[in-house]
């Protein structure tokens, strides 16, 4: 197989396997688990400020007072590359392509220069909160194979893609089937680990919230 | 064709081709090979004084495109001039002798030229039933080759057939047709794809053949790197506009007019490797993407099977067949689990519920 | 619509210059040294550096123009001029179309390019004599 039938392949039956089990996935998580349900609360609910479902779904996203300055790495390069991740998948041109030609929604990109940097930055930013979570002890010990894994299928498809808009080190017909290779890996894992809060994650602030606003507790 | 012991510039001169504008061209094929300007001097030399090198070109499953990119230039260029001036033993498209005298002709340029002629091969090899697909005065193009090539001082595949399959290669390959370098394993071939290839790559491996002795250093696919080096997107002016994020959508709204990026048309560029962006066609007029259209990638393997032409690189090579199927099924998957978990709870609630005021009295 | 008409603007900082030219400049004058001590010649492809439109006007107005400009009709017009440095020459090749194919700084008495080649002049004596004899 030369690299431009790879590129082809991984264009063609390869992104096909990889969404039909994304979509396979992901239809399922989400149907199991929002039809799970909960032993309803017979206690009489309390009334409290600020403890609600969407409550909690926004004040998740904001830390809590004091927390970035204990623990600085985690927040704000959890941040930076959060928002690097959005910026690169959905404001680059080329993907925007991608993103039209398979719902037929388009908007306008940012010049390829700025993704550029903000690829570089987010790169920055992963490696950095990986190597907290190796050197913080308590990290560590909480990290199973899943935090290596899922870390490692987010970082491939930013540094492929960085490294074919660069021509570094492979061809780029080659670099751009990589890319293409690792998205579609981590498409695949996905909806099978815990990547999967991408779709969760408002869902369980608003369970979380809800619980403990009909105790009365804002969380 | 002319006395075959005068050199190259002596049958130039006949052509009205002066030595100064034979060292002007020299000067810029050297420059555009990114050769040092010393090798214009040594390739005007070389050339002007070699004896016309013999060429055997053996037309195989091909569209003669690629002779006529060489030959029919709109004005006279000196590529044409050039290889008009060579000895072109065999050319069965240019050549006046038919039937067995064609024949006769290029066993002749064989054994007066042993290890010496340059083969040039246009068109794929057809290896279905034996290479009967493709034949020329009875014998197989599979033949022919396998005859002809061990002679050969050097080997050129012209043309993205003969390079790399190209059209006859594509799906289905019902001619089960092959690129020259998947026959000819113990030899080296320089590959000059594209369809039709640029003219002055071949006067260029040419020129370095003669000059030098040896073959312009090749890529991984056999390509002279000289040409073969980046590619068209990197070379290309509308790049300023890829960068910028500015696209034409469809070939008639207003970014086509003001001259933007064609990747979302389908433009191969980011994947081709070849010279259009700089040295162009026709004589310099213009090329694909500066009249509007997208690079096809004709000079990379597999060009035709590469997922259609209008498709941008990013979008889906082929439609999603499995994408309803596995929405379906995922859903099926979904609805099938809450009823197990809700059987599971059921039951859980049950054993429960079985107790009784003597378990507790105890 | 030309390529000219197409609005894009590179923008290089304020003069344009890469700092190519500067480096260019230096060459040019090392070669004209050696060429004034061993007699050596040299040449620089100035397609062979990426240089700015705004590098090759610099070089081309520190380099200045002497007393011989030479034009050619090779194919498309070649024009060759000596730069105010004697021995130090500025060559440009267009093809048919007008458009620039190939420039050159050389370094040498007088650009190979220009003298009749001793092959050349045996051809113009043999047909200046058949014309000659024609006439009688």
């Amino acid at each position: 197989m030369n690299e431009m039938q790879f590129l082809t392949w991984v264009r063609g039956p390869g992104l096909d396997i990889a969404i039909g089990i994304f979509l396979l996935g992901v239809l399922w998580r989400l149907i199991e688990i929002y039809t799970l349900g909960r032993k309803q609360d017979v206690a009489p609910g309390r009334q409290r400020d600020g403890a609600s479902g969407l409550h909690t779904v926004f004040r998740r996203s904001v830390p809590p007072p004091g927390m970035v300055r204990k623990s600085p790495v985690t927040y704000i390069g959890g941040y930076v590359f959060h928002i690097g991740l959005a910026i690169i998948v959905f404001l680059f041109a080329p993907h925007i392509a991608l993103i039209r030609d398979l719902t037929g929604l388009s908007w306008p990109g940012l010049p390829s220069q700025f993704v550029d940097l903000v690829t570089v930055v987010t790169m920055a930013a992963m490696v950095v909160v990986l190597f907290d979570r190796i050197n913080k002890p308590a990290k560590r010990y909480l990290s199973t194979f899943q935090d290596w894994f899922t870390w490692t299928l987010t970082f491939l498809p930013v540094l492929t893609g960085w490294m074919a808009v660069q021509h570094l080190l492979l061809p780029y017909t080659t670099m751009l089937a990589l890319h293409i290779l690792s998205v579609e890996l981590l498409l695949i894992f996905l909806p099978f680990t815990k990547l999967f809060h991408t779709f969760t994650v408002f869902g369980s602030r608003w369970y979380l919230g809800k619980i403990n606003g009909h105790r009365g507790v804002p969380v | 064709m002319s006395d075959k012991n005068s050199g190259l510039i002596a049958s130039l001169a006949h052509q009205g081709i002066s030595r100064r504008t034979f060292m002007k061209y020299c000067a810029t094929l050297a420059s555009m090979m990114a050769l040092p300007p010393s090798a214009g001097r040594a390739m005007a030399e070389a050339m002007a004084a070699a004896r016309r090198p013999s060429v055997i070109w053996l037309p195989f499953q091909e569209c003669t495109g690629c002779t006529e990119s060489i030959t029919r230039s709109h004005s006279p260029s000196l590529e044409g001039l050039i290889f008009d001036a060579i000895s072109l033993d065999y050319q069965e498209t240019l050549m006046a002798a038919a039937g067995h005298q064609a024949e006769e002709a290029l066993e002749k340029a064989i054994e007066e030229n042993k290890g010496k002629f340059v083969l040039i091969i246009d068109g794929s090899v057809a290896t279905g039933l034996d290479g009967a697909y493709s034949c020329i005065a009875g014998r197989t193009n599979l033949e022919l080759l396998k005859r002809v090539a061990p002679h050969a001082g050097a080997i050129v595949a012209m043309g993205s057939c003969a390079a790399f399959g190209g059209i006859p290669k594509a799906n289905p390959n019902p001619t089960a047709a092959v690129a020259v370098t998947d026959i000819i394993k113990d030899k080296p071939v320089v590959n000059i794809p594209g369809c039709p290839p640029i003219p002055v790559v071949m006067t260029g491996v040419l020129a370095h053949y003669l000059t030098f002795g040896s073959l312009p250093e090749l890529d991984k696919l056999g390509r002279p790197k000289a040409f073969y080096g980046e590619t068209i997107h990197d070379r290309c002016y509308r790049r300023p506009f890829y960068d910028q994020g500015k696209f034409a959508k469809t070939f008639d709204d207003e970014g086509a007019r003001k001259g933007w990026c064609l990747f979302e048309l389908g433009c191969k560029g980011p994947v081709t490797y070849n010279a259009c962006a700089t040295v162009k066609w026709n004589g310099g007029t213009s090329w694909p993407v500066e009249s509007g259209h997208g690079c096809l990638g004709c000079s990379e393997p597999d060009f035709w099977d590469g997922g259609g032409f209008y498709r941008a690189l990013s979008m889906p090579a082929d439609p999603l067949k499995m994408a309803a199927t596995a929405a379906v099924v995922g859903t099926a998957a979904g609805v099938a689990a809450t009823f197990a978990n809700r059987a599971k709870k059921g039951a859980a609630k049950s054993a429960h519920e079985t107790v009784t005021l003597a378990d507790l009295e105890k | 619509m030309g390529i000219e008409q197409i609005p894009i603007h590179v923008d290089n900082g304020s003069d344009g210059l890469s700092g190519n030219a500067s480096a260019i400049l230096r060459e040019v004058a090392d070669m004209l040294d050696r060429l004034a001590r061993t007699g050596e010649t040299g040449a620089i492809d100035l397609a062979a550096l990426p240089l700015t439109p705004a590098d090759k006007a610099w070089l081309s107005e520190r380099l200045g123009k002497g007393e011989v400009e030479i034009s050619m009709e090779l194919n498309g017009a070649s024009r060759i001029h000596e730069t105010a440095y004697p021995g130090i020459w500025w060559i440009t090749h267009l093809n048919p179309m007008g458009a620039e194919i190939g420039e050159f700084i050389e370094v040498t008495p007088i650009p190979d390019m220009v003298p009749s080649q001793s092959d050349d002049i045996v051809r113009g004596s043999e047909s200046l004599n058949f014309l000659i004899n024609d006439l009688c």
